[in-house]
């Protein structure tokens, strides 16, 4: 089994709901955008295009984020995903010098968004993270586990993204890249990203 | 606790095509390039010591490789689990590092407690020294590698990093010496060091031009770095630190003292002027990394 993503970048229309919806879903601190949605320009005027892509951790098949931890706080699940043990990592930071993707944040405080201080919100979903430790994303794992899709997936009013099992060949996922290709990201890195984008 | 302006920073950082790393360069990240500094000057310090039989190097070689490590431990976010990272030494050059730094520490402290105290050099004697040449070396080597395999930053994930701080850290240490002895030490016990600093600090000019020229024909986001260090922001730096002090002055003063006389302190400080050379391009590599941008 090995879980993936696929993202429709023609039906994506930069609404950066994914974004806010994980913001929401795991109360990141200022500065850690597990996932953000990267605005593209291309073309000259009048024949110019915009793209919006949704950035997030690519849950490599090769992690080299995996390899480079020397605490083995980076492990793989069986199910493919990429994630964290917080308690194992001693916040070296080696793991962002390795992605290539940029997707690893450094957690480095706990300042909240206002100055006035904590809202009830980031009171109670704060403790979630450790300080002095690299977090990314993990697909909502807690979610995945009980069933239910990844957030971003769950919220995207365009449904633009499809979660599913690549290793599956019936499942949503693998009938869209059979159908439709898709590419991955820096597929020449030797990474094997599970999030394939179809193009716009 | 972080700081509004940091926040800000990073959230800009997301938004630029060429995203430049700050987590090893910036705030405590300066720990890590001190560290590097430290550790690589300390071992190779202490790899001359013993070659060139120079006892006045090993408890300051040994010194700074340990200073160096706490510097490391000051650089981590969560110093106090620092043993998990000796469980990775199959796959992580940070690991392999650490690894390294605990053999080199204790070994080359009980080598100098038998140089010091014990009636004669016996085998374990030797036998001990042996591995702290093995530590030290693993020490000047990991280095390199660890920026090396970084996919993220096409200006390091290049083997001519290893061998650009391989050539450092030796010359570091060669200086380090030169400035120990340039404070006390026979005017003959210099002479023996200096062709080996010049020919490094040579080969470490070559080194860098060679590494700027290739780095120059990797792809767009080395390019960029290669103008970061040349013309932006890390230029001053890049030319007053590196190439100037560190490079020119240290060769111009070697090749001047290279089969005749010169004072002692001129050499002690053409290689005070090395040391703060090599923590420069420490400094300035780190500083110019890029990571990738995002291909769309």
């Amino acid at each position: 089994m090995r879980y993936g993503m696929v993202i429709d970048l023609k039906r994506c229309i930069g609404c950066t709901g994914c974004a806010v919806v994980c913001k929401a879903e795991n109360a990141t601190p200022p500065g850690v955008l597990w996932l953000r949605v990267v605005k593209q320009e291309s073309g000259t005027y009048p024949q110019v295009r915009r793209v919006s892509v949704p950035l997030q951790c690519m849950h490599c098949a090769e992690p080299p984020c995996l390899e480079a931890c020397p605490t083995g706080a980076t492990f793989k699940h069986m199910n493919g995903i990429v994630d964290i043990n917080a308690d194992q990592c001693v916040g070296c930071r080696y793991c962002m010098m390795v992605c290539p993707y940029h997707q690893r944040f450094f957690n480095d405080g706990q300042a909240g968004y206002f100055d006035e201080g904590y809202t009830p919100f980031e009171a109670a979903g704060y403790p979630r993270h450790q300080e002095g430790v690299v977090s990314k994303c993990n697909f909502c794992l807690p979610r995945v586990g009980k069933g239910l899709e990844p957030a971003c997936v769950a919220n995207c009013m365009a449904r633009a993204r499809t979660f599913g099992d690549l290793d599956d060949p019936n499942s949503e996922v693998s009938k869209l890249i059979r159908d439709r290709g898709g590419y991955q990201l820096y597929p020449e890195l030797g990474t094997d990203p599970s999030i394939r984008y179809l193009p716009p | 606790m972080i700081s509004a302006r940091s926040v800000r920073s990073r959230t800009v950082d997301l938004g630029e095509r060429f995203r430049p790393q700050r987590e090893w360069s910036e705030g405590r990240g300066l720990l890590l390039i001190i560290a590097h500094f430290l550790t690589g000057t300390g071992a190779g310090c202490w790899l001359f010591a013993v070659f060139f039989d120079l006892t006045i190097g090993l408890p300051i070689g040994l010194l700074l490789v340990i200073m160096g490590a706490i510097a490391h431990l000051l650089f981590l976010g969560r110093p106090e689990r620092f043993w998990r990272m000796m469980t990775h030494f199959s796959s992580s050059w940070i690991s392999r590092g650490f690894t390294g730094m605990t053999l080199f520490i204790p070994v080359a402290f009980t080598y100098l407690l038998l140089l010091y105290f014990a009636a004669e050099q016996s085998m374990i004697g030797k036998a001990i020294l042996l591995v702290s040449l093995l530590g030290a070396a693993w020490i000047v080597v990991y280095k390199g590698f660890v920026w090396a395999s970084s996919k993220g930053i096409p200006l390091w994930n290049t083997p001519l990093v290893p061998a650009l701080y391989i050539t450092y850290a030796l010359r570091a240490g060669a200086a380090m010496l030169m400035v120990l002895l340039a404070f006390g030490a026979p005017a003959s016990e210099v002479g023996s060091l200096e062709p080996a600093k010049l020919w490094l600090a040579v080969s470490t000019a070559v080194l860098v031009l060679i590494y700027i020229e290739v780095m120059r024909g990797s792809g767009i986001t080395a390019l960029r770095s290669i103008n970061l260090m040349l013309f932006g922001r890390v230029a001053p730096l890049f030319y007053l630190g590196v190439a100037l002090i560190g490079l020119l002055i240290p060769i111009v003063i070697g090749g001047f003292a290279y089969g005749r006389p010169v004072p002692l302190e001129l050499l002690g400080l053409a290689a005070l002027f090395s040391l703060l050379g090599d923590l420069s391009v420490i400094y300035c590599i780190a500083k110019a990394g890029l990571y990738r941008p995002l291909p769309m």
